[in-house]
């Protein structure tokens, strides 16, 4: 107990001598575990919302439909009989009554299609109302999509060929593709409503059937009752929709916002780990010193491994803790699959496997943070680890040799990129994600203004693109913002690691304004390669993400806008450091080395 | 049987340093007998820049002082019409003499104790600061010992007269160190 | 021989550096006025802790005095902003620090040359003038070394060579011998005599008192004042074998 106790109050002592550090380290450890749980939230959402979607509102396999086109004849209801028994065919719901009609509200105007329903919910196609109620009469229950679309709301009045209703609701549906992947928008009234809101139209009418079996909706297409069913509406408008056409039509819409989230969550991931890598390596010179220090004032090794892990474990597992509850918060933002379908089934909070693989992943760091500097420490001898640095700076002959040529901010940048050639590595590495993230997002963001120019002219307000975007931008702030903080930890650790040289640099006649440009020009140097790495990286990961850039590719104009965006980005980073690095007293760490 | 060495003479200077000399001429004549020369030589050699302290005269009248004191005998050369020269030998004694000297280990003068009675007796009788003194002395070996310095630097590496010098060097430093506490010391005594 | 530069190499009045405050006040350097004429070498004696090195790194603009000024090569060292006092270091300054402070990637080579990178020099011909150096001060053949592979000896001659790469006006020596051993320390002192004796005007700050020997004019310091100064102009009051006590 005593000695749990010792352990206890040495680790506790070291993380409150040393409060900044712990605390940098408790910050990149948080914002990983939650870009981790938010990146497992995404990619579980991800997953087939619409199959989601059918099932809580028993989507029908196939939709049968006839006539309320503009050139439609008086339809009637029979056409859709010889389907109600047809092979296969296990179920229907309906026929109910369908009107066209154009809805208008302030701000909207839309071409629309009410479909008659009965008060009691059916036993198939039974929309999930998601706000307000059900319908009834003078009551409009939108599609959801509608809704958020025009941004609508229960309570309103809006006029549907004219009449006034009250917009009783909002429902979510699988029966039919979501406003705006498909036209008209969808709405639900009674009967008698939709009866009277066609006037002097012919009504439509909608069969909704279940199969014996749902997936066999092509044999069912094929069949000879499907094919008289064509034959006799030949004069009309009609549809034979299988539910696999739907989802295909609802995914086209919400495939980039699916895409971005997949290909986010990946990134995420990616520069999280990237991250830490910076961040561990960074500390390990310093660790590996204090386990010297710890075995001269008389640690075993062992007591000297366990205090470090303890220490490491403490803020690891509470960073974990924090990161969680932050990604937990931040996941339903961007949970949103798309405005017609419902999320996953479980809401996405973390799963148990989710916590126990993101506190692992703490755990990991915290066990690599130490155990790499123990068994260093306790393999050299004390007065080795106390002296020397965990590694000394690398000698890159050809790099000195070129910086000698160049002017002196790059002559110091290259210098001090070539001492530490592994964490230049990592920064490099962690810029290039972000960049590429940048340049997929603009890609994104291209593919959207485009396709709202090409297919969805019609439409006031391209409300899934401004979703994706919303999506992507949130993405890329996370992605950006950790990046930052990467770049910011690695100028500070290159400033203090590089404290004697600059001293003497200054000794030797630098001006501050020099050398704090070489600091800048150490990290700069790695950023114009991350930009420039980061370009292709970036489009490449649009096309494995499944998007075809084809004559999509963004305009080269906004690609190299990268470069300097890049730039300027790393320079504002990295400016404080560089500026206190410069600024230090000579002589103390002259007479201090 | 010990041997008396005879009285120095009047005009040297008093103490060890004679006897050194003496002790080291006998050495030199160990390996075989020699002429006056060539001991002269080889001492200069040894010393280097310091060997001026030796004229020729000094060298032969030890000689003769060891023959008298019969550790050494000579034995005249006919060179036909040069003057004759003598080469001188050791005896027994002698070498005995140089056995016991070889392994001698007693230290000249390890305590300044001149000095420091100096320093007190200023102070006492009044008629002088002691920090005056020091300072004097300190400038004095000061100036001893950049020549000292400069000796030794001009002298080439590994060569045997630069070891002495490098020894003189250090010895004016150890006494530059307590010349300073000296005057830590009695500037402090002023004060009170 | 700087025959032409009449005036003052350098001109310090008053100096004062205090460090802390309220009953933890330290005065490192208190009150210290200092002039050294072209082509002098001027040793600083004194026990550790005396202030001297602070003194050092106040008249070679690497730390700013509490109160008094010193005046380098025409500029007045308090008026003057950290980027001008670089440009003044890098032309009129040569430093010589006890722990050598060599970049330790850099080869003894990469490391002379550098002073006149700095300065602008093109790279060819910073490193012709590197070569020079180390070869007026015996490295040449130790001029692609790391200077982990360097006895410390080496190393100094090495900074010495640095010092001088950009033919400054005064060469600062802030205990150029305490981290050596005796001959390596002679190594040391014979360039410093053969740098006094090109003209090179020399400051050195040290408690060696065979390094004080090679100086013209030697201080003492004792709690960060002035005690005593010594000129060592003149001969030697007894002869060298006087002091081995040999004659007789």
């Amino acid at each position: 107990m005593g000695r749990l106790l010792l352990i206890a109050r040495l680790a506790l002592g070291d993380i409150r001598r040393r409060r900044l550090q712990s605390a940098l380290l408790v910050v990149m450890i948080v914002t990983t575990t939650s870009t981790l749980t938010l990146g497992l939230a995404l990619h579980r959402v991800s997953q087939s919302p619409f199959e989601h979607t059918r099932a809580v509102t028993r989507g029908p396999d196939v939709v049968a439909q006839v006539g309320s086109g503009p050139d439609s004849t008086r339809p009637s209801v029979a056409q859709l009989a010889p389907l109600r028994h047809a092979p296969g065919v296990a179920a229907t719901a309906g026929p109910y009554p369908v009107a066209r009609a154009r809805l208008t509200a302030p701000g909207a105007s839309v071409a629309i299609e009410a479909v008659g329903r009965d008060a009691a919910p059916a036993t198939i196609d039974r929309p999930l109302v998601v706000a307000g109620e059900w319908v009834h009469a003078g009551g409009v229950v939108l599609e959801k999509g509608l809704a958020d679309s025009f941004g609508l709301h229960v309570g309103e009045t809006v006029r549907l060929a004219g009449r006034r209703f009250e917009v009783a609701g909002v429902a979510v549906t699988a029966a039919y593709p979501f406003y705006p992947a498909c036209l008209p928008a969808l709405v639900w009234t009674t009967r008698a409503d939709a009866a009277s809101l066609a006037g002097r139209q012919p009504l439509g009418y909608v069969l909704d059937i279940d199969l014996t079996q749902r997936s066999a909706t092509d044999a069912f297409l094929a069949s000879p009752a499907a094919g008289a069913f064509q034959d006799a509406t030949s004069n009309e408008p009609s549809a034979l929709q299988a539910w696999q056409w739907i989802r295909t039509d609802d995914y086209r819409l919400i495939a980039l916002n699916q895409k971005a989230m997949l290909v986010g969550s990946w990134l995420l991931s990616l520069l999280a780990i990237a991250s830490i890598a910076v961040v561990v390596g960074g500390r390990m010179a310093e660790q590996t010193r204090r386990v010297g220090l710890l075995k001269a004032v008389g640690g075993t090794p062992t007591l000297v491994a366990v205090v470090l892990l303890a220490e490491n474990l403490l803020l690891a597992v509470a960073a974990a803790i924090v990161g969680l509850i932050a990604g937990d918060l931040l996941a339903p933002l961007l949970a949103n699959p798309g405005a017609g379908l419902l999320g996953s089934a479980q809401s996405p909070r973390p799963s148990l496997s989710g916590t126990a693989l993101v506190v692992g992943v703490a755990v990991a760091v915290a066990l690599a943070a130490t155990l790499v500097p123990a068994i260093r420490g306790a393999r050299t001898s004390t007065i080795r680890a106390l002296n020397d640095a965990a590694h000394p700076p690398r000698r890159r002959p050809l790099l000195i040799a070129l910086s000698a040529r160049l002017p002196l901010p790059l002559l110091l940048g290259l210098r001090l990129v070539a001492r530490r050639t592994r964490r230049t590595i990592l920064t490099c590495a962690s810029l290039t994600i972000a960049v590429a993230m940048v340049v997929a997002v603009l890609a994104v963001q291209h593919r959207i203004q485009l396709t709202d120019r090409e297919q969805w002219a019609l439409f006031a307000g391209a409300a899934v693109g401004a979703r994706a975007t919303h999506v992507m931008l949130l993405l890329s702030s996370v992605l950006v913002a950790l990046a930052a903080i990467s770049a910011t930890f690695t100028a500070w650790a290159t400033v203090i690691d590089a404290r004697g040289s600059t001293a003497l640099m200054r000794a030797l006649g630098a001006t501050p304004r020099q050398i704090s440009a070489g600091f800048t020009a150490a990290q700069l140097l790695p950023g114009a390669l991350a930009a420039l790495a980061g370009i292709p990286a970036g489009l490449l990961l649009y096309e494995l993400a499944g998007g075809h850039l084809g004559n999509a590719t963004p305009p080269v104009l906004w690609l190299v806008a990268v470069i300097p965006g890049t730039l300027i980005a790393v320079a504002v980073v990295t400016a404080i450091p560089a500026r206190i690095g410069a600024r230090r007293s000579v002589a103390e760490v002259l007479r201090a080395e | 049987m010990p041997v008396s060495l005879p009285q120095p003479h009047p005009d040297a200077a008093p103490g060890y340093q004679l006897r050194v000399v003496q002790e080291v001429l006998l050495a030199l004549l160990a390996k075989e007998p020699s002429y006056g020369y060539q001991i002269q030589a080889q001492l200069q050699l040894a010393l280097g820049p310091l060997a001026d302290a030796l004229n020729g005269g000094h060298v032969y009248v030890t000689l003769n002082r060891l023959e008298k004191a019969e550790l050494v005998v000579s034995a005249r050369v006919r060179q036909g019409e040069r003057p004759d020269r003598k080469t001188y030998e050791l005896t027994p004694a002698g070498r005995e003499r140089v056995r016991q000297w070889l392994a001698d280990t007693s230290w000249p003068k390890p305590a300044p104790a001149e000095f420091h009675l100096k320093l007190v007796a200023a102070a006492a009788a009044g008629m002088a600061d002691p920090v005056a003194i020091v300072d004097a002395q300190r400038r004095a070996l000061l100036l001893g010992l950049r020549d000292a310095q400069r000796a030794a630097l001009a002298e080439p590496d590994g060569s045997v007269a630069g070891l002495l010098l490098e020894g003189v060097v250090l010895r004016l430093q150890a006494d530059l160190r307590w010349l300073e506490a000296c005057a830590r010391h009695w500037s402090a005594k002023e004060e009170r | 021989m700087t025959a032409r530069l009449n005036q003052r190499v350098l001109s310090a009045r008053d100096l004062c550096k205090e460090y802390g405050t309220g009953a933890g006040l330290v005065r490192a350097v208190d009150g210290v006025s200092l002039e050294i004429e072209p082509g002098e070498s001027v040793a600083i004696v004194g026990p550790s802790g005396c202030g001297k090195s602070t003194l050092l790194y106040l008249l070679g603009g690497l730390e700013r005095p509490t109160a008094g000024g010193v005046r380098l090569a025409d500029q007045q060292l308090e008026r003057t902003t950290e980027a001008k006092l670089a440009l003044l270091r890098r032309h009129a300054l040569g430093f010589v620090f006890q722990a050598f402070h060599l970049v330790d990637e850099l080869t003894a080579l990469e490391n002379v040359e550098l002073p006149a990178l700095l300065a602008g020099a093109l790279p060819r011909r910073a490193r012709e003038r590197a070569r020079e150096l180390l070869e007026e001060v015996g490295m040449t053949d130790r001029a692609e070394h790391l200077p982990s592979a360097l006895s410390g000896g080496q190393r100094q001659r090495v900074a010495i060579a640095r010092a001088l790469a950009n033919e400054p006006l005064l060469v600062l020596a802030d205990e150029p011998t305490g981290n050596l051993d005796s001959g390596s320390t002679t190594d040391v002192l014979r360039l410093f005599d053969q740098l006094h004796a090109n003209g090179q005007t020399l400051l050195i700050v040290t408690h060696d008192e065979r390094v004080a020997a090679t100086a013209d004019r030697l201080i003492s310091m004792r709690d960060g004042a002035f005690v005593s100064e010594t000129r060592l102009t003149g001969g030697t009051a007894r002869t060298l074998s006087a002091l081995t006590g040999l004659d007789g």
